[in-house]
């Protein structure tokens, strides 16, 4: 038997995610991602290698949607409008740069799925967490508008497709086990990464997998460390993003950011920090909140834009998919209820004094963040913190090799004299944190997906000389067969199941003799005392051809004459 | 109990079957227990037993839950008679053989309960026990375990199982009998080391995983107490662990950290040559699991990581980087396979989700910090991003341990840490504060930037965080000691701030003063060289005495602080500091020493050698001093309030001022003294006491001052010889007065020490030697008299401490040998030479001096409503009377005079009163014999103690009291007026 995996989407690539698996003969498709930076058929999975005749429902048991990142459809509709608002140049850039980031958030995991169900035509159950089926209809809907009255292309699929779709979806609790049918079982684990994200562990027969999805190994401020059992995987499908990556502490550049922060508020100056409203902004709001606490800072911190409010509501709601720390100080006070976080107003802008204020949207690109740019630039004494990457185009870009001047248009031209910081966080794992995971589970073999090749590769060749596991890392629309466990049954005689009732084991000592032989590594390999278990078995295959495990005590008798060889 | 005699017959009417079914009666009984008390009761408890025991094996069976659980109740009441609880016993370890195995475990619970609650049979209950069991142990069943659970309960001490039993036990079928043995072993149950270890390694291969974890946890618990010569047994014991640290269960992976730590550590210190590659070999298995997915694991691993005691330096790096280290020289074989293993343990560690983690991680560095100073430096940089955890407990433990390093002197902060470092300074937890002050204590600044920041940091904190006040003094004090030269750099600046505060001309912020007061103070500490600080600022720093002693309680206590900034103070007398090292180092103080400044210096012996004598207390060793003041001692004085101990240390400060000035009285420029000491009397009268002990203090010292003033005044007559201005009567008024004071001085007051005493004596000869230069013939026997009493007394004293007696009562005492037939041959002048010789003794205020005294007050009585009396009758005068400090063999009596000078004393019985502490209480009606014939008198009531100091002559009033009376209060007026 093996466990045939057929990578759709995300080998050797980033984006569209879309992996099926069959193990001993059900076939799971996990996410079912669309790759954002191509318009053509090669956008979506190529879903005719499922089954050639679109016969989606027999051949696939079910969906399972890992996770997905919503706060870009959030800002989606926002940021788009304000860009062409402020400036021509900016528009063509903006294209680029808001796909980009869809791309980078993880639209790869679900943007298909409509497109699958609806007009491919599946009817299968869908699973997915709760925060992820909550979220899911806002950004696939704002997904749609964005494609369609945005760019103008063919609609794909309609709103009440986006509805029945849903109806589709079952919802799925943390370490929660779902019997799908008679023989698959799947169950989600914790992965952090963003809000609702999970790993999942599928399980038919007697062979286990895991996929991973995206997900971290180093906690958040928001967002615990992924979390999942000691399993008997004959195979674990991990992401590879950062395959090669090696992040130092991020307490580091924590402190860092809080000290440039602190400094400049202390001199009385003003700190920017644009930010998109959900994930991000809620980290360094709940750091910058237990800093200002801790210190018994007065300064007042600014939040601006509705649509944190909104990002929230989402968190109080699914405070168990959070971190430790938030879980901790639930019961006494949320932490999403900041205590020196106030309300924007305008007026803030034009208020002497020092203060902090959180503006959407991120890199600068517009809305209010830029217009509070133009205005706090000039001044020494502001610090713009730029937590994350920006995207060439944007002013955040710009920014980053400090310039004297940044030109947004001919006509409008913003002196710089600000400080700038960049904090650059990322919510996915780096390559300490898969080989820890992969150590941790320590499964039979691996296929790395979603990543750049020569990263895999070189993520591959390590896995495969520090751990001794195969590793593979197929390319789209390519199948890897591994061989699964199946385990054979078989009748235990009577003598056998009493004796294996009871403790039964010996101290073996190697004899000093045979230590001498051995060398010093060797030494220390092999225990010079080792424990023995006596349950010394033997399979006889008898005349019906069934199994039998007899005590070997029992051999003899059932051999009659015929000695046997240990 | 009528009521139930009458039930009886019915009851067992009723049962009608009452004599064959015995357990039924004997329920009856035990229900008849219940309700009757006393004898009776007791009575029908022993029949109830009686009735049980005397049953048969069948009927045994019948004993219902009921009867287990009244017998629970009789057990569990301690009035329960001896004998019910024995025949109980008896009846439970019968009932032990006959009744059925179903009943077992609640007659072993029961028996386990009666041994507690009766250890006198706890030694019956486990011999009985004992006895039973070897029945039971083929095969061994879930009863054997009972019988097992309920010895190992009875007995205090383990129980002690044999070879067989064990093994039978471990190997047993029943898996929770196996489990119930492999968690008891090695704590409740002995079992030879030898037969232990084998039965535990292989109990590790269970498939149940609660006994693997049980297991490990035996071996973990056999580790700590066995010792084993053979290698072998040590090393397969790390091994399995090691197996087992990729065990699928959580618990059993936990319980695997703990051996692979303990074990690991055993196997190392096994041969000194390996002990290195076995410390690296178990540290960097505790690391690869560090990335276990349990936080408990994780836990116990960095708490496996806190006891390594050797790990070489290149391992230790590489656990706080994730990528694998490029090292400069050939790294060794072991380092380029452990490498991968041990990367970044700590920092994922310190990133960990939960906090338990965190705070595990800090403490493992307190251990691993020692190990190597380049990897301390390194792990400093990984403290500094904790110090911004959420969470306190983890902010505290990093904390800790940087103290913990600072102790170690392997704790560098560098400047831009400084920084980071200030910040946790203002922390809102106080624990935080506390902690990160102590290492603020420990360190040695750069310069002076550093220095200043530092200290005003410390001044920020004393205004967000009075509470600490204590606290940051004592920081402050340590700061100054370790930064003389940072401190002489500003000390004019403050110099100046604290001067125009004092003068008022700037707003005073006495925390502040006293802050900088304390840090300029501290820094010619442990140097005689007082640099650029100003006498002046040690004078105003003792005005702040109390509040600021405790910032050197470690070093001094208040008394020898006081001396230090007298001495300091005063520019006319330079003190001789001498600089030695100090006697043998005392290995208990060295650790002292080391959390107090860190530095050699405080070894030095100070010695301070004042004008005139010394005190005991004027030579303090530093080091002895440190011991004493123990922090126990120190939470002490914090827990005193404020107020009681500034007045006591300012009434102290005032005492010891005073033979500073008797120099200018013999120099004959008494005025001078004169204003000063009615200076002092002025402030010391208007202190208010929240507490008596400074009351009573205060009220010694004023008197004390207001006897030296006499003394001063009437100096000024009777030595010098001036002319008497204001007559002679006004002379004798003051010497009267004197003598009454002095005798008021000695018998008002309880609680002197010896040394005190002498002095008080001391001042009292000085009075009767005045009088004498100046009386007539007439009183002066007598007082010759009283003299020599008081002489002798005062010699005892001395005798009894083998002291040397001053000039003055030495010359006085030959004086008084010499004319032994009375004072009056004795020329006043020789008084008088007598007196040049006098000075009075340093004194200080004596802890437990009490002040006795009376309050008396006659409710609802004023000249407007007068008490009624019938001339001739007996009046009745209702006084509510308190009096504080006199215990009940005192004699004290009830004055009262008429204003035709004729006096009543009535005795009052100190037993009667209504006592609460030392202070006594009464509300009594005074009989007043002698009411004249008029229409109204006063009447002056005042309350006196019979003096039994100087039993001269006896007042012979009939009736009376038989020695003079000191008064006690002040004299309170009476109206009567006649009943018409």
């Amino acid at each position: 038997m093996a466990i045939e995996t057929l990578v759709l989407g995300a080998g050797q690539e980033v984006g569209k995610s879309c992996v099926v698996v069959n193990i001993n003969g059900k076939r799971i498709m996990f996410d079912c991602g669309m790759h954002m930076g191509v318009s053509d058929h090669r956008r979506y999975p190529n879903f005719s290698l499922i089954s050639p005749t679109g016969d989606f429902d027999t051949a696939l048991s079910c969906i399972i949607i890992t996770h997905l990142y919503c706060i870009n459809t959030l800002f989606l509709r926002f940021h788009y409008f304000l860009i062409i608002k402020i400036s021509h140049s900016l528009i063509l850039y903006s294209y680029i740069f808001f796909f980009g980031i869809i791309c980078d958030s993880h639209l790869d995991h679900l943007g298909a799925l409509v497109y699958f169900t609806e007009v491919c035509g599946f009817h299968g159950p869908i699973y997915m967490t709760y925060p992820t089926k909550a979220l899911a209809p806002l950004m696939l809907e704002d997904y749609r508008k964005v494609l369609v009255e945005r760019r103008g292309e063919e609609e794909q699929f309609n709103s009440d497709h986006i509805a029945e779709c849903m109806k589709k979806v079952i919802a799925v609790d943390l370490r929660q086990t779902i019997q799908v049918d008679k023989d698959l079982q799947i169950r989600a684990y914790y992965a952090g990464h963003v809000l609702g994200a999970a790993m999942f562990h599928a399980k038919v027969g007697d062979s286990e997998m895991v996929y991973t999805g995206d997900y971290n190994m180093t906690p958040d401020r928001h967002l615990g460390a992924a979390q999942i059992d000691r399993l008997r995987l004959d195979l674990l499908i991990t992401e590879s993003t950062y395959g090669t990556t090696i992040r130092d502490s991020k307490y580091a550049r924590e402190r860092e950011f809080l000290d440039a922060v602190h400094k400049c508020v202390s001199a009385g100056g003003k700190v920017l920090i644009p930010t998109f409203g959900l994930g991000r902004a809620q980290e360094l709001c709940i750091l910058m909140d237990d800093y200002w606490e801790r210190m018994n800072l007065k300064v007042p911190i600014y939040f601006s834009a509705g649509l944190t409010k909104q990002a929230n509501v989402y968190y109080k709601m699914l405070i168990n998919w959070t971190s430790q720390k938030i879980k901790d100080s639930y019961p006494t006070n949320n932490a999403f209820d900041f205590k020196n976080v106030c309300k924007y107003e305008r007026s803030v802008l034009d208020t002497p004094g020092p203060c902090v204020l959180f503006a959407s949207p991120g890199m600068i690109s517009g809305g209010l963040s830029l217009e509070v740019f133009k205005r706090w630039a000039p001044f020494e004494n502001t610090l713009v913190a730029l937590p994350g990457y920006c995207l060439p185009g944007t002013v955040g870009h710009v920014l980053m090799s400090k310039p004297p001047k940044i030109e947004l248009d001919p006509n409008t031209k913003i002196d710089v004299r600000c400080q700038v910081h960049q904090l650059a966080f990322s919510p996915h794992t780096d390559s300490k944190g898969i080989m820890d995971l992969i150590k941790f589970l320590s499964p039979k073999h691996v296929i790395l997906v979603h990543g750049e090749k020569p990263k895999m590769v070189s993520l591959k060749e390590k896995i495969h000389s520090e751990m001794g596991i195969p590793c593979y890392h197929p390319a789209n629309n390519e199948t890897v067969s591994v061989p699964s466990t199946v385990y054979v049954k078989a009748q235990a005689s009577d003598a056998f199941m009493e004796r294996c009732l009871k403790p039964n084991f010996k101290l073996h000592k190697c004899s000093s003799q045979e230590l001498s032989i051995k060398t010093l590594t060797d030494k220390n390999i092999v225990p010079e005392l080792q424990v023995i278990n006596e349950k010394a078995v033997f399979i006889v295959e008898d005349k019906s051809k069934k199994l039998k495990v007899v005590h070997n005590d029992e051999v003899l008798v059932m051999l009659g004459e015929k000695k046997t060889e240990d | 109990m009528g009521v139930l005699s009458a039930i009886q017959p019915f009851e067992l009417h009723h049962h009608h079957t009452a004599s064959t079914t015995s357990p039924l009666k004997g329920d009856y009984y035990q229900y008849l227990a219940k309700f009757k008390c006393g004898d009776e009761r007791k009575e029908a408890a022993d029949q109830s037993m009686k009735t049980y025991q005397n049953n048969t094996p069948e009927s045994i069976r019948l004993i219902s839950m009921q009867t287990f659980t009244s017998m629970m109740n009789e057990i569990l009441n301690p009035s329960t008679p001896k004998s019910t609880v024995s025949s109980i016993f008896k009846t439970l370890i019968h009932s032990l053989l006959h009744s059925p195995e179903s009943h077992h475990s609640q007659i072993l619970k029961l028996i386990t309960d009666l041994s507690s609650h009766h250890p006198s049979l706890a030694q019956l209950a486990l011999d009985s026990l004992q006895s039973m069991l070897p029945q039971l142990t083929d095969p061994p069943s879930q009863l054997t375990i009972e019988y097992l659970d309920a010895l190992v309960n009875i007995s205090e001490r383990p129980v002690e199982v044999d070879d067989s039993l064990f093994t039978s036990i471990c190997l047993a079928a029943s898996f929770p009998v196996r489990l119930w043995m492999v968690r008891n072993s090695g704590c409740r149950v002995m079992v030879r080391p030898k037969l232990l270890y084998p039965v535990l390694m292989g109990m590790t291969k269970e498939p149940y995983p609660c006994v693997r974890e049980e297991s490990l946890e035996a071996l973990v618990r056999l580790g700590e107490c066995a010792v084993f010569e053979e290698v072998s047994l040590v090393k397969g014991c790390y091994e399995r662990g090691v197996q087992l640290l990729s065990d699928n269960e959580d618990c059993v992976r936990i319980s695997a950290v703990r051996v692979v730590a303990l074990w690991g550590l055993m196997l190392a210190s096994f041969n000194v040559d390996m002990k290195t590659y076995w410390s690296n070999e178990v540290f960097a298995m505790l690391c690869s699991v560090v990335r276990d997915m349990n936080m408990k694991v994780r836990v116990e691993v960095f708490n496996g990581l806190g006891k390594m005691e050797i790990v070489s330096k290149e391992l230790l790096m590489q656990s706080l980087s994730k990528r694998v280290l490029v090292l400069d020289q050939s790294p060794t074989e072991q380092f380029v396979l452990l490498a991968s293993n041990v990367a970044g343990a700590l920092v994922h560690g310190v990133e960990d989700e939960f906090f338990e983690v965190r705070k595990s991680v800090c403490q493992s560095l307190r251990a691993l910090t020692v190990l190597s100073v380049e990897f301390a430096h390194a792990a400093l940089n990984l403290l500094m991003d904790v110090l911004n955890d959420y969470k306190v407990e983890v902010r505290f433990q990093a904390l800790e341990t940087m103290h913990h390093m600072a102790i170690n002197h392997c704790l560098e902060l560098q400047e831009n840490y400084m920084h980071k470092f200030l910040d946790v300074l203002e922390d809102n937890s106080s624990e935080v504060r506390f902690s990160a002050r102590k290492i603020v204590r420990l360190m040695k600044l750069r310069n002076h930037l550093l220095f200043k920041s530092t200290m005003d940091v410390l001044l920020k904190n004393l205004d967000s965080y009075p509470q600490d006040e204590a606290d940051i003094f004592s920081v402050l004090s340590h700061l100054g000691r370790n930064h003389k030269q940072f401190v002489d750099l500003i000390a004019n600046e403050i110099a100046d701030e604290v001067t125009a505060s004092f003068e008022g001309n700037r707003e005073f912020n006495s925390a502040r003063m006293a802050a900088l007061l304390v840090l300029s103070i501290s820094a010619p500490f442990l140097n005689a060289d007082v640099g650029p600080i100003p006498p002046v600022i040690f004078s105003f720093a003792a005005t702040f005495l109390s509040r600021i002693c405790c910032a050197f309680s470690d070093v001094m206590n208040r008394d020898t602080l006081l001396e230090y900034l007298i001495q300091k103070s005063s520019s006319m007398v330079q003190p001789e500091v001498n600089i030695s090292n100090g006697e043998g180092q005392n290995p208990l103080a060295k650790d002292d020493v080391q959390n107090v400044a860190g530095n050699e210096m405080i070894h030095s012996e100070i010695t301070i050698n004042n004008g005139e004598g010394q005190l005991p207390l004027s030579k303090y060793n530093v080091q002895n001093v440190a011991l004493e003041m123990k922090p126990p001692n120190d939470v002490g004085q914090h827990k005193q309030p404020v107020h009681d101990s500034v007045v006591l240390t300012y009434i102290n400060y005032i005492l010891v001022k005073l033979p500073n000035i008797w120099p200018k009285v013999q120099s004959y420029s008494a005025n001078e003294v004169l204003c000063s000491l009615r200076h002092w009397k002025e402030e010391l009268t208007s202190l208010t006491f929240d507490s008596s002990a400074p009351a009573d203090a205060s009220a010694f010292a004023l008197l004390y001052l207001k006897i030296i003033k006499l003394v001063v005044e009437v100096w000024d007559h009777l030595v010098r010889k001036t002319e008497v201005v204001s007559g002679t009567v006004e002379l004798e008024d003051k010497l009267e007065k004197l003598d009454r004071r002095a005798k008021e001085l000695m018998n008002r007051f309880v609680g002197f020490s010896a040394e005190e005493e002498i002095s008080v004596l001391e001042l009292i000869l000085l009075t009767y030697t005045l009088r004498l230069c100046r009386a007539e013939i007439c009183s002066r026997n007598f007082i010759f008299k009283r003299m020599t009493i008081i002489y002798l007394r005062t010699e005892s004293f001395l005798k009894l401490r083998s002291d040397v007696a001053s000039g003055f009562v030495a010359e006085l005492g030959n004086l008084i040998r010499e004319s032994s037939n009375g004072g009056a041959s004795c020329s006043s002048l020789a008084f008088d030479n007598c007196l040049k010789l006098f000075s009075p003794k340093r004194l200080m205020i004596p802890e437990g001096i009490r002040h006795r005294r009376a309050e008396l007050s006659i409710p609802n009585n004023c000249p407007d409503y007068p008490l009624p009396f019938a001339p001739g009758l007996t009046a009745s005068i209702p006084c509510d009377i308190t009096i504080h400090n006199i215990s009940s063999n005192c004699r004290a009596w009830v004055r009262m005079c008429i204003n035709d000078g004729f006096t009543q004393h009535v005795y009052l019985d100190l037993q009667s009163f209504e006592v609460s502490g030392e202070v006594r209480k009464i509300s009594y009606a005074v009989p007043y014999y002698r009411t004249p014939e008029v229409d109204s008198f006063n009447l002056k009531v005042c309350i006196g103690l019979e003096s039994l100091f100087e039993n001269v002559t006896p007042v012979q009033a009939h009736g009376g009291p038989k020695c003079e009376l000191v008064l006690l209060c002040e004299e309170k007026i009476v109206y009567l007026s006649r009943v018409l």
